[in-house]
């Protein structure tokens, strides 16, 4: 799987994280192998910081390419 | 959480507290008024697939309300 295919997943468990992670809404990833190593996802939250979640807080999805673009492009925007 | 704590966490700090905590209004209106704060310390931790980590932890907090939102920042070793 091509690197650029893994930056986005989606919260389907927010349990001991409600205020941390919403339900439903769209995450992004940030790359770290030791965390995948243990089945944790580095995950930029509501708090704007990335932490290391469980991974079955997600769903990683993959995305076209234009609507990555278009996530990574609203991300940025946000202040 | 989907980890478990094994030892008391040491070296706590406040990294914020009040309205410098960026997502203070969410925290409230999940959790309820109240003293806010943000703290960090280090820990084991056993994960789920039983490996133990030795990690940096933040959390929010709140008198009457307790800790909140336990997460791993980074591993330490």
């Amino acid at each position: 799987m091509s690197e650029h295919k893994r930056h986005f997943a989606i919260c389907v468990d927010n349990s001991d994280y409600e205020a941390s992670l919403i339900l439903r809404k769209i995450y992004e990833i940030i790359p770290d192998e030791r965390g995948a190593g243990d089945d944790l996802l580095r995950i930029v939250d509501e708090s704007g910081e990335d932490y290391l979640y469980h991974k079955s807080h997600f769903i990683v999805v993959e995305f076209p390419a234009e609507v990555e673009h278009a996530l990574r492009s609203a991300q940025s925007a946000t202040p | 959480m989907r980890f478990e704590i094994l030892d008391q966490v040491e070296g706590i700090e406040v990294i914020a507290a009040g309205t410098s905590i960026r997502d203070l209004a969410y925290l409230e209106k999940t959790y309820g008024a109240g003293r806010w704060r943000k703290l960090k310390g280090r820990a084991h931790v056993r994960l789920p697939n039983g490996n133990i980590r030795w990690v940096e932890l933040h959390w929010y907090e709140a008198h009457g309300i307790g800790r909140k939102d336990i997460k791993i920042k980074r591993y330490l070793e």
